[in-house]
């Protein structure tokens, strides 16, 4: 089974262009959706979870026509948006165990089980009595977690999933995932690279509406090889690198300036060549230098 | 620096649209209620001018409570903002004290507070010259009342709400908390109101209304309108203390709030859980839990019940709805314990359909706000609890997310309505009342009502639905409803089928429950719940899922959800709605007719254009009537037949005979020896001419036929008089002679609109009269008749005529009656058929009967008391009983009155059958109007007066007067003083309410009550105290003596004020002015008493009293006029317990010629109270005053000059 979209366009109606003809092609594994804020990774992974209608263009997951059959999809559906909220005055459990009843779960023998081994999974059963609204971000996230996961889904979408989570549940989270990801589409999307380079065997760059980049990350960071140099510098010489060159990254590093610039050619000046990463492929794309 | 905080956060709120738009709102209010009649704001405006300063002032003490809410709104933002914005940590970090902080943001959400309270006088300021308004019923601009009326009552109102709001936001800090507190203030506010209504406590009661509400009232209750257009009250006595107490409150209340408020942050409210997910990754992972694959189902039913159950209990459990519950049965339940007064203090018994009105009065402006309020939460939910993502990505159909929450909401509802129910049930528990219909609150609160319910919460849900947010749903859904309730009747559209969920209105009777309402309340529902089904359907179609910016989006959305089932559905559910509609067209257009209300009024104008030139016509005059009439009770139909002797009474021929007919009746006439000449078929008058002119003192008869036409059911009934069980109509449904002036438009804006000149007054009263003295004044064309009757009716039903039966026997399954008048009487009377029960008893050979309903035995006993005992009293006091019954007949609750017909007196259900006295204390209601029904068969069908000014003087003041004296004997003068309390006070209230002129009792116009009846009763009997009652009898017995059942002319009030006159010693002759041809008020007051005790045990008691008497002009104006009168002093003991009224230790009559006077006497014991008029026998504008608590004085007083100087 394969996610295919073609054309897929969207415009607000404030002017805002979400989605400018996107197309893509999206197998079984994990998938990454790369893409600052704003790119239109939400409105697309909305538009994928039958939560809102594109201007143009079609999706189908196999035989199903995401647009139309949306009943169909949400059958194989599992979604965490990008932000969501909890009833008020509900636990964990009975929460989680209405959305597994919403999904389709409706022998309650069958739920309790599946709700109690979820909980366990995400590491959430001692404090599934207790009230949703009392968790923390990341308790909270790792609700979220578990309600996208609940009742098999075949297509998994995960907005910006690790916002808020501390390493260990990052971790942790990866390892639910990649177990999962071997069987079904999961659609990752996320601001943070080394999210899509550990885990996407394939992977789209996004910006501004528009698909600027669709393969695995290994190959597009070869596309960068011996194109990517790095130096540090003194704080009051970053304008003047910034104006000469074409700086991809600028981090600070013991509390200098550390550089990333892109060139065909090695630009001198102290430049050292540098192995490029997924970040490199990542903003020279939506610099469009490369 | 508190200054500058306070100047902020005004200008804060000046810059939003919120205090604009209030004050846009109360401002339009008011604009609303002054200048239009369609809309009230705390009570009618009466006759006072629309912008009187104390319509100013009455408004301004009222409008706190509808800016209550709005004033939380700011107070709260303004306590509790920095924390709900987060920002405390920056202001809180900033050197500022805690008192300029509170007290800046309190006086500035004070001030922001009062403005909305502007939109009073803007309202009334623009109103003024609108040119719909009648320039008459305005006077010039009184700023200062406009000033007081904001200094008095709007600032000192802001303030102490904002007091207490203030102090529960910064101790809460919470939104709802404060919003919940404002709804229990305005609950607390209604049942202190009710827990204070009783009179005794009114000043009292003045004192704690923390608006000054009561106190304005109090102050102001017997102004006249000439008062309530010229004075206006400044921090005056009551009020003042009243201002102060609650200004002080505010005070402490605000200081608390301070002495609590603290910068820290406080733990906030939900118990963080503690996380323990990092500490299970430290340590080794736990065994990988094996992934069960489950079955996934599309079984709908489970999906539904498990989304009702998460909204339910997430609606029920919340708060706001646990408090707003609590805080309606709060309203409900006091209400229904304590017992809505029915008159003169009196309770009524807890009769099911009776706790059921006052369960929809009390409860269901809360069941309303609930169904408004959470039609929004529920629709919205999702979204504002940011959880429609993830609910809206699982395969749950959209019908199944309404239906849901619409079942949730219904059930809110109902469980409000069942607490009540249980209240309800208690309550008749508690007072011994042990006749549960639990099948009849089932119906009526979640069948009847529910199901109204349920149509106002489908229409919310549409509605907010398709808003693109929440408080346009809000206001979108009230503006609708406001819309359906006002927009119809201006409009002139009556039907219920374009008024959303319009049904009839249903009364509900014991006697026939609700039987003829029950076919088109029941199709109107079908209809409505139809219709919802319809709406419910484009709901679910338009359900907002996913995030849609677009209408094409949710367009195309619809469409695709729309089909299969659907269609169908959809189809049904049409066909069903389109066929019930117009099977409803059918019966309620077709076979009945829908009148608008404008129409109806458009007839009435007609009426007295085309045919008022006829009213002075001379008619033949009816002489006797024989009835026969068939009661067919299961179909509501009737059919009488009448032949009836008419009369020349002139010494000229009579060319014509004119008749008003009833419309809601099928009527034929035949005259022999007379032609139909007009027939006016759309106004309901016929003319028909004599072929040979009647000649004087001819006798003809004439035959008429009069029929019902109940078939299929009706928008609204217009016969409620025939039912199923407790059939009762009046001889007028026949064809009535002439004109009648009934029939025309009576209010002066509905006459003006329609070009009609102001209605008559009754003529003029004249001494002497002849012509003029020719018609009762109830109308008619007859004098005295004679009437025969025979009524059948079903077989298990008892019919009733008036007089004697003459027999009674069974034919083809129905049953037949005979009747006889025994004595000529007015040619008015009724008829009447229900499953009775009776009560027979006798008295000297007269049959006294009372016929009820099994389920009201409980006060019969009481009536055949006051029969008996009014007999004794009439027959020994007045003269001879002409017929041989006296029958109370109980008749159903479609109208609540009793009335006296020729030995005949019906009485309604709702009033006497279920009065329940049982305190000793009580005023015997039941048997007080027993005997006032009785005195009219004295007065009014022995002695009538004619048709002009004063006319009922002689038939509703003399009942009165008779029914005080059958109770002073029976119940002994203490319960006459608590009596006539009431009924002063009823005639002081009323009197300031008067909408055109206040008569004197001799020329009092019919429809003014609170004169023949009120002040009649205590100007009676004082007067009787003055003379003595035998005096009065004496004087009584000579009027009918000579008027009882005499021929035309009729008497006038003259005759009996006159004969009054003739009993009244010289001395006294004086009070025959000042209670029967002027409008006398006192101002009797005792300013100081005192007691000092005497060597020999006894007491001398002083008193220093102040007499005004004044004459009030038809407007009210008074002008005192000098006091030489005599009114009594006196002084009375401590009551003993449980007795209201202590023994009178002193009274005398002086003759008081001063304004001030003083007096001294000597009691036997300690005096309680003394004063001047003691026993408020004259009409004084503040009785209460009359008397007052005596202060012991220290040491022994060896004679009066002692006593004296003591005082001095």
């Amino acid at each position: 089974m394969e996610l295919t979209i073609k054309s897929l366009s969207k415009t607000y109606k404030n002017g805002v262009k979400a989605l400018d003809n996107v197309s893509l092609t999206i197998p079984r594994g994990m998938y990454g959706l790369l893409g600052p804020n704003g790119a239109g990774k939400s409105t697309l992974m909305r538009t994928l979870a039958t939560l809102q209608e594109p201007d143009s263009g079609t999706v189908s997951l196999g035989e199903i026509d995401v647009l139309k059959q949306k009943d169909e999809v949400r059958r194989r559906l599992g979604y965490l948006p990008q932000e969501f909220g909890v009833y008020p005055r509900i636990s964990a459990q009975d929460m989680l165990s209405h959305l597994a009843l919403l999904k389709g779960i409706t022998n309650s023998r069958e739920r309790k089980q599946v709700v109690g081994a979820m909980l366990q999974r995400c590491n959430l059963y001692d404090v599934r009595k207790k009230a949703l609204t009392g968790f923390s971000g990341g308790m909270r996230q790792r609700f979220g977690i578990a309600q996208a996961l609940i009742g098999n889904p075949q297509l998994l979408i995960v907005d910006e999933p690790t916002a808020g989570l501390d390493p260990g549940e990052r971790n942790r989270f990866y390892n639910l995932l990649a177990e999962v990801g071997e069987q079904v589409i999961v659609i990752l999307s996320t601001h943070i690279v080394e999210d899509v380079m550990d885990l996407c065997t394939n992977m789209a760059i996004i910006h501004e509406g528009k698909v600027l980049y669709q393969g695995g990350p290994q190959a597009a960071i070869s596309e960068l090889n011996g194109r990517i140099w790095q130096r540090s510098i003194e704080k009051p010489e970053l304008a003047h690198y910034e104006k000469t060159f074409r700086v991809v990254s600028n981090k600070l590093v013991g509390g200098r300036p550390f550089l990333h610039v892109f060139g065909e050619q090695p630009p001198g000046d102290g430049f050292l060549p540098s192995q490029p990463d997924l970040e490199d492929v990542f903003f020279t794309k939506i610099r469009n230098w490369n | 620096m508190f200054l500058r905080i306070a100047l902020f956060e005004i200008r804060f709120w000046l810059r939003s649209w919120m205090v604009w738009i209030f004050l846009f709102i109360i401002g339009l209010l008011i604009f609303g209620a002054v200048s239009s009649d369609n809309v009230q704001v705390g009570g009618s405006l009466s006759n006072t001018l629309h912008n009187a300063p104390f319509v100013i002032q009455n408004f301004y003490s009222f409008i706190a409570l509808l800016t209550l809410l709005m004033s939380t709104a700011f107070v709260n933002s303004a306590a509790i903002r920095d924390f709900s914005h987060n920002t405390y940590q920056i202001i809180f970090t900033t050197p500022l004290r805690r008192i300029d902080f509170l007290l800046g943001r309190f006086i500035g959400a004070t001030f922001v507070s009062v403005i909305p309270m502007l939109g009073v006088s803007f309202g009334i300021l623009v109103a003024k010259y609108m040119p719909w308004v009648d320039p008459e019923r305005w006077g010039r601009v009184d700023w200062a009342a406009h000033l007081k009326g904001i200094a008095v009552f709007a600032v000192p109102n802001a303030f102490f709400v904002a007091a207490v709001l203030f102090a529960i936001a910064v101790l809460a800090r919470n939104e709802i908390v404060s919003f919940v507190a404002a709804l229990l203030l305005l609950t607390g506010y209604g049942i202190a109101g009710a827990l204070t209504q009783d009179i005794q406590h009114e000043q009292l009661a003045a004192l704690l209304d923390p608006f000054g509400r009561r106190a304005f009232s109090f102050l102001t209750r017997y102004w006249t309108v000439s008062e309530k257009n010229t004075l206006s009250v400044g921090f005056d006595g009551l009020l003042l203390w009243n201002r102060l107490i609650w200004i002080g409150a505010g005070c402490l209340v605000f200081a608390a709030a301070y002495s609590r408020f603290s910068f820290a942050e406080r733990r906030t409210k939900t118990k963080a859980v503690l996380d323990d997910g990092l500490q299970a990754l430290l340590a080794e992972p736990a065994p990988p839990v094996t992934l069960i694959r489950p079955q996934l189902h599309d079984s709908l039913w489970p999906k539904f019940w498990g989304s009702f159950k998460i909204h339910f209990l997430g609606m029920t459990r919340s708060t706001f709805f646990i408090v707003i519950a609590v805080a309606s049965l709060l309203n409900c339940i006091p209400s229904i314990a304590l017992n809505a007064t029915e008159g003169y203090g009196n309770h009524t018994l807890p009769v099911t359909y009776w706790v059921l009105d006052l369960i929809r009065g009390t409860l269901y402006l809360f069941v309303v706000i609930v169904i408004t309020y959470y039609a929004g939460v529920l629709v919205w939910k999702d979204r504002d609890e940011r959880m429609d993502e993830i609910a809206d990505s699982t395969p749950t159909p959209e019908w199944i997310s309404l239906s849901s929450r619409l079942l949730t909401l219904i059930l809110m509802v109902m469980l409000m309505q069942t607490a009540a129910l249980l209240g309800g049930i208690a309550v008749q528990a508690w007072h011994g009342y042990h006749r549960y219909q639990i099948g009849l609150y089932l119906y009526e609160l979640l069948i009847r009502d529910a199901s109204a319910f349920l149509c106002l919460g489908v229409l919310a849900f549409f509605i907010h639905a398709l808003s693109p947010n929440k408080y346009l749903g809000y206001f979108f859904y009230i503006v609708f409803l406001a819309g359906n309730t006002f927009m119809w009747g201006p409009l002139n559209v009556a039907t219920n089928l374009v008024q959303f969920a319009g049904t009839p209105n249903v009364v509900h009777s014991d006697m026939f429950g609700d039987a003829p309402y029950r076919a088109a309340w029941s199709w109107y529902t079908l209809y409505w719940l139809l219709f919802c089904g319809l709406l419910a359907i484009l709901t679910v179609m338009f359900w907002p899922r996913g995030k849609q910016d677009r209408w094409a989006g949710r367009r195309r959305n619809a469409a695709q959800r729309f089909h299969g089932g659907w269609v169908s559905a959809t189809l049904l559910c049409l066909l069903a709605f389109a066929s019930t509609g117009g099977w409803i067209w059918y019966n309620t257009a077709v076979v009945n007719r829908v009148v608008g209300p404008k129409t109806l009024q458009r007839r009435q104008a007609e009426y007295e254009k085309a045919y008022k030139q006829y009213e002075k016509k001379p008619q033949p005059r009816v002489r006797s009537v024989k009835y026969a009439i068939e009661v067919y009770p299961e179909s509501r139909n009737i059919v009488m037949r009448g032949e009836q002797a008419i009369q020349n009474p002139l010494a000229q021929p009579l060319e014509e005979i004119h008749f008003t007919i009833d419309p809601n009746y099928v009527t034929e006439i035949e005259i022999p020896g007379a032609s139909l000449s007009k027939d006016d078929q759309k106004l309901y008058y016929r003319i028909y001419k004599f072929d040979s002119p009647l000649q004087p003192n001819e006798t003809r008869t004439m035959h008429f036929t009069v029929k019902s036409r109940n078939r299929g059911f009706e928008n609204d009934l217009s016969t409620v008089e025939l039912v199923q069980n407790g059939t009762f109509f009046n001889n007028t449904i026949g064809p009535i002679v002439g004109y009648q002036s009934q029939r025309q438009l009576a209010d002066p804006n509905d006459r003006k609109k329609f070009g009609l000149k102001e209605i008559d007054r009754m003529p003029p009263l004249e001494r002497n009269c002849t012509d003029n003295c020719r018609e009762t004044y109830l109308g008619g064309h007859s004098d005295w008749v004679d009437v025969q009757t025979v009524i059948s009716t079903s077989a298990d039903q008892v019919a009733i005529a008036p007089g004697s039966l003459l027999r009674e026997w069974q034919e083809n399954g129905r049953r037949f009656f005979e009747y006889k008048l025994d004595h000529q009487s007015l040619n008015f009377y009724s008829f009447m058929s229900a499953r009775y029960e009776v009560a027979r008893e006798e008295w000297n050979g007269i049959k006294l009967e009372v016929y009820y309903d099994r389920q009201h035995p409980w006060n019969v006993p009481r009536m055949m008391n006051s029969l008996k005992k009014s007999l004794d009293y009439y027959t020994k006091n007045f003269g001879p009983y002409f017929h041989k019954e006296a029958r109370i007949i109980e008749f159903p609750r479609v109208a609540r009155f009793a009335q006296a017909f020729p030995g005949t007196m019906p009485y309604s259900e709702a009033i006497g059958f279920i009065a329940n006295i049982n305190k000793p204390d009580d005023i015997d209601f039941v048997f007080y109007v027993v005997a006032h029904e009785m005195g009219h068969q004295w007065w009014a069908h022995q002695v009538i007066g004619a048709n002009m000014e004063g006319a009922t003087l002689l038939s509703e003041t003399m009942a009165q007067y008779s029914a005080l004296m059958v109770m002073e004997k029976e119940y002994g003068r203490d319960t006459m003083r608590k009596f006539l309390k009431y009924e002063m006070d009823n005639y002081l209230r009323s009197r300031g309410a008067e909408r055109l002129k206040e008569r004197p009792l001799l020329t009092v116009e019919a429809n003014q009550g609170y004169i023949h009846y009120r002040k009649g009763s205590v100007v009676l009997y004082y007067l009787k105290e003055m003379i003595g009652e035998e005096a009065v009898n004496r004087a009584l017995r000579k009027v009918i003596a000579q008027y009882a059942y005499a021929q035309p002319p009729y008497p006038t009030s003259y005759a009996l004020v006159d004969a009054l006159k003739e009993q009244t010693p010289a001395d006294l002759q004086y009070l025959i002015k000042d209670l029967f041809e002027d409008i006398t008020i006192f101002s009797n007051r005792t300013l100081d008493a005192s007691a000092q005790k005497r060597a020999d045990g006894k007491y001398d008691v002083t008193l220093k009293v102040e007499t005004h008497k004044y004459k009030a002009d038809a407007k009210g104006n008074e002008t005192e006029v000098p006091v030489n009168d005599y009114i009594d002093i006196g002084a009375f003991a401590r009551p003993a317990k449980n007795k209201k009224y202590g023994d009178t230790l002193y009274r005398q009559r002086i003759h008081i010629t001063q304004k001030d006077s003083q007096f001294t006497f000597v009691t036997d014991s300690l005096p309680e109270k003394a004063g001047v008029d003691p026993f408020a026998l004259l009409i004084d504008r503040v009785p209460d005053d009359n008397t007052k608590n005596v202060t012991l004085l220290s040491g022994t007083s060896v004679g009066k000059n002692q006593a004296a100087r003591a005082i001095q």
